[in-house]
């Protein structure tokens, strides 16, 4: 048995969308199952992704229980990265459990102190006290990643414009040179406010079913999750090892190794590209977000389900794609991780 | 669904404030005894399910932190939380994970450590525009719906004294339970301080700081693992609309758990639960809540629930003793509360409940319950399918 | 770890203090909702399937899962659907003072509308509160579009 992926819709991403989280996330409903040719009655099983605290609501999957059409359904909530979301409704297909299931995940960074909110993440006897965010992580990531890479401010440079250049048509910033990000203030040295993704609201929702293998449409493959030592210092922090070991998993799920057209990394910063495709062992044939990624707009919570659905439509459209990952990431400098695979039969 | 089973199961102590530990490490306590309850070490963990309510800890993702008290460092870890359901999905959760053929072997385990956070204010942050300006809290909220119990079904303050007094006098039985009173009265219930009328301090559940996680395992390795394995014959999940004013006359309609029951009923092939049913482990945050879920769970008909509290038939000889564990009256971490009653439910059919055993136990019920009407049912047999 | 789990005092603590503020949009729904208030209007949207008119309004029925547009009046006055009187004291999250105890609440079943609404009521002794009992809004002078525009609900004599 298999895993299609039968629709796929988004809202956004928007910079400081004016509606409240349940339009925003109808917005996506309706679309994904609008392009499942699927009603809200034929859904057996929703499951939601969302962070109470950046939300500003207790149990905030409350606020969509409705326009997910959760009433009287079995729903639940995973607070965590949208990807895993997806990876985990594909367990409940697999399962035997149910047979059509919506996948939402929802963020809006323009609700609160995005970064700031990510400091409650941290451990608070060893690493909140130090006045750390998510941010700053990432900056002491990629300071040690450029200790010993003179090249890499210049290249990771070059990565954000290309991605904003992409981006620029349907994401929520201008396109910029690679002289502007390194002439941009810098956030947390190295890192400058151009070589990270603009921040976003939005939501993604996809529909899973369960298929046969060789019914025509996308597929969801091999997936792979993981959740790293919580402390910086217990991780090298010059790799990604999380991803390679959820990405092993990944490939045991899937049997092969597939040849990849498309890679849709979770990349907030640009320094980021350099450890997936590293973890991945990307082959250099292998596009990477084509669409610029999350320069687009990066929807916390929502970003790795938005690249699952960036890579499906990259399978469907024209190219005659065969095969693409998507991935997801959350926590501190890339502590927890997700993969999938997605193959069109 | 495919055969998964609960094959061990292991809890902390739980008390007012756990100030001897850290939040990993109270997950830690649980997670090592339900290894131990397993025969397994943390290296034949597949994936871990956590269940946390971050924001009465005032926290964002806990699992980053917490989770390496499950053994999650360096494996598939991902967190549930659906406000008092969540440990009841956790397990769901976990059910499913090894039920799909990607993980054979999966730890779920559920903390609350109300101590170190601020659970009123953790609570408060509900609609902005709407519950926020008139808040009138959990208990608040249960006694307006309690007040329409009363009236329709003339349940009295003594029937709900009746059930705190069943509750702690079965928790001085269980060695891991927060409040124990052995000797508990009705008086002393009626005579406790009012919160909101009609509900007195002793009908309701206490904050408690503590954890509980259960070992899941699919078919192969269940039977090798667990010389009596609780095999998950239904596990059912059903939510309600957003706001208290949505669901009429809530806690004698409860359509999400009537609907959670008869399905999981019917998948376990269950027509008569209050015969068929050796062991309930329910969820009630308050002893009213407890009458109106026999109704709901079938055990009685409409307006007898009054009647199976005095009669005894729940008591720990009765003819279904409904949480020997002393349930939420007794212990409620709520991150953990909803894990504590699948694996008390679990741990009846493993004939591992020392004090609070039922006799041969081989069909458990465990339920959840969260926000205004969300609710989880879970049965466990001795007997795979 | 220590022995005696639950007595032992800790080694070790640290004290955060949260101050967090968050930017909430109302949606189409509510902020018409709230402007209705200002002017001691109240509207309820009816879904065109099963006829429920829903306080508060909404984008979506959950229960026919269609979208609402439908506005209908409804009136300041309803019946006590459930009633209770709170004497634990808690926080006001509008102040974040705790509301001085003892205080009436109930759910209203407001005329024109079908679900309820839960606000506080002038009235805080037992004996002389019941289902059924008829309430009417009582409205704050400086009307400033929330829902605390109504102070609380009056037993009508």
């Amino acid at each position: 048995m298999s895993v299609a992926v039968a629709g796929v819709g988004e809202s956004g991403p928007a910079l400081d969308d004016p509606r409240s989280i349940p339009e925003i996330v109808l917005e996506a409903v309706e679309e994904a199952l609008q392009e499942a040719r699927l009603g809200f009655d034929s859904v057996d099983a929703v499951v939601t992704a969302s962070v109470d605290l950046l939300d500003g609501l207790t149990a905030s999957n409350i606020a969509v229980t409705e326009v997910v059409g959760a009433v009287l359904k079995p729903e639940t909530r995973i607070a965590a990265d949208g990807l895993v979301a997806a990876i985990h409704g594909s367990c409940l297909v697999r399962a035997g459990a149910y047979e059509t299931v919506l996948v939402v995940a929802h963020g809006k960074a323009s609700l609160g102190p995005y970064w700031e909110l990510t400091s409650w993440a941290l451990d608070p006897i060893f690493l909140q006290p130090l006045g750390l965010d998510f941010l700053a992580c990432a900056g002491l990531q990629a300071r040690a990643l450029a200790e010993d890479d003179a090249a890499a401010e210049q290249r990771w440079a070059r990565i954000a414009a290309e991605r904003r250049r992409a981006a620029a048509a349907h994401g929520v910033a201008p396109a910029c040179t690679a002289e502007d990000v390194l002439a941009s203030p810098a956030v947390a040295s190295p890192l400058r406010r151009e070589s990270c993704a603009p921040l976003a609201d939005g939501a993604t929702a996809i529909v899973l079913r369960a298929a046969g293998p060789a019914e025509p449409g996308v597929h969801l493959g091999g997936v792979g999750f993981d959740l790293s030592p919580h402390a910086l210092g217990e991780r090298e922090l010059t790799e990604w090892d999380g991803l390679r070991r959820a990405w092993a998993r990944a490939l045991a799920v899937h049997g092969t190794r597939p040849t990849l057209d498309v890679a849709e990394p979770s990349c907030v910063f640009a320094y980021e590209e350099d450890l997936f495709r590293h973890a991945l062992e990307l082959d250099p044939g292998t596009e990477v977000s084509p669409g610029g990624g999350l320069f687009a707009g990066f929807v916390p919570v929502a970003a790795g389900l938005s690249r699952l659905a960036a890579v499906v439509r990259a399978l469907r459209g024209p190219g005659g794609l065969r095969a693409g990952v998507a991935h997801g990431t959350w926590g501190p400098a890339g502590q927890g991780q997700a993969v999938a695979i997605l193959e069109a039969a | 669904m495919r055969r998964v089973a609960v094959v061990g199961t292991g809890q902390t102590r739980h008390a007012k404030a756990r100030e001897d530990v850290s939040q990993p490490e109270l997950v830690r306590e649980a997670a090592r005894a339900a290894l131990e309850d397993a025969g397994i070490g943390p290296a034949e963990i597949d994936a871990v399910v956590l269940s946390n309510m971050e924001l009465f800890e005032g926290r964002a993702l806990p699992e980053l932190w917490a989770g390496e008290g499950a053994f999650a460092a360096g494996k598939p870890c991902l967190k549930v939380a659906t406000g008092g359901t969540s440990g009841t999905s956790a397990c769901i959760a976990g059910f499913h994970l090894a039920a799909s053929g990607l993980f054979d072997v999966v730890l779920v385990a559920g903390f609350e450590k109300h101590s170190e956070g601020h659970t009123q204010t953790g609570m408060a942050l509900t609609d902005p525009f709407w519950d926020r300006a008139v808040a009138s809290g959990a208990v608040g909220n249960f006694a307006l719906s309690i007040s329409q119990l009363q009236a329709e079904r003339g349940i009295t303050e003594e029937q709900a004294a009746l059930v705190a007094v069943k509750a702690r006098r079965n928790a001085a039985r269980n060695p891991h339970a927060h409040l124990q009173m052995a000797e508990l009265t009705v008086d002393e219930v009626l005579d406790s301080r009012m919160l909101a009328h009609p509900v007195r301090m002793l009908d309701m559940c206490p904050q408690s700081d503590g954890a509980c996680a259960i070992v899941v395992a699919s078919d192969e390795p269940a039977r090798r693992l667990c010389p009596r394995p609780a095999w998950v014959r239904a596990a059912v999940t059903r939510h309600e609309q957003p706001y208290l004013g949505d669901v009429d006359r809530r806690l004698l309609t409860m359509r999400t758990l009537r609907d959670a029951a008869r399905a999981a009923y019917d998948a376990a092939g269950i027509r008569e639960p209050l015969r068929e049913l050796d062991v309930a482990e329910i969820y009630e945050p308050v002893t009213y809540a407890e009458l109106a879920w026999y109704e709901a769970l079938g055990l009685c008909e409409e307006g007898e629930a009054g009647r199976l509290i005095e009669d005894g038939v729940t008591a720990m000889d009765g003819e279904l003793p409904v949480n020997p564990s002393g349930g939420v009256l007794s212990t409620n971490p709520v991150g953990a509360s909803g894990v504590i009653r699948v694996a008390e439910a679990a741990l009846q059919i493993h004939g591992r409940g020392g004090e609070r055993q039922v006799e041969g136990a081989s069909t458990a019920l465990a339920t959840g319950y969260g926000v205004y009407a969300w609710s989880d049912v879970v049965v466990l047999q001795a007997e795979a399918a | 770890m220590r022995a005696d789990p639950g007595t032992a005092t800790p080694a070790l603590s640290v004290v955060h203090e949260m101050r967090l503020t968050w930017r909430y949009a109302s949606g189409t729904a509510m902020e018409r909702f709230l402007a209705g208030l200002a002017e001691r209007r109240i509207e309820a949207l009816r879904c065109g399937g099963c006829g429920r008119r829903y306080l508060p309004p909404r984008p979506f029925c959950g229960r026919c899962r269609l979208r609402l547009s439908d506005w209908v009046p409804v009136r300041d006055e309803g019946t006590l659907d459930a009633w209770t009187v709170v004497h634990l004291p808690i926080v006001d999250a509008r102040t974040g003072e705790p509301r001085p105890v003892p205080y009436g609440m109930g759910l209203i079943r407001l005329d024109g509308a079908d679900t309820t609404l839960n606000h506080y009521l002038a009235e805080a002794d037992p004996d002389r509160l019941a289902i059924g009992l008829r309430v009417r809004a009582v409205w704050r002078e400086e009307l400033r579009g929330a829902l605390d525009d109504i102070l609380h609900f009056e037993v009508v004599p």
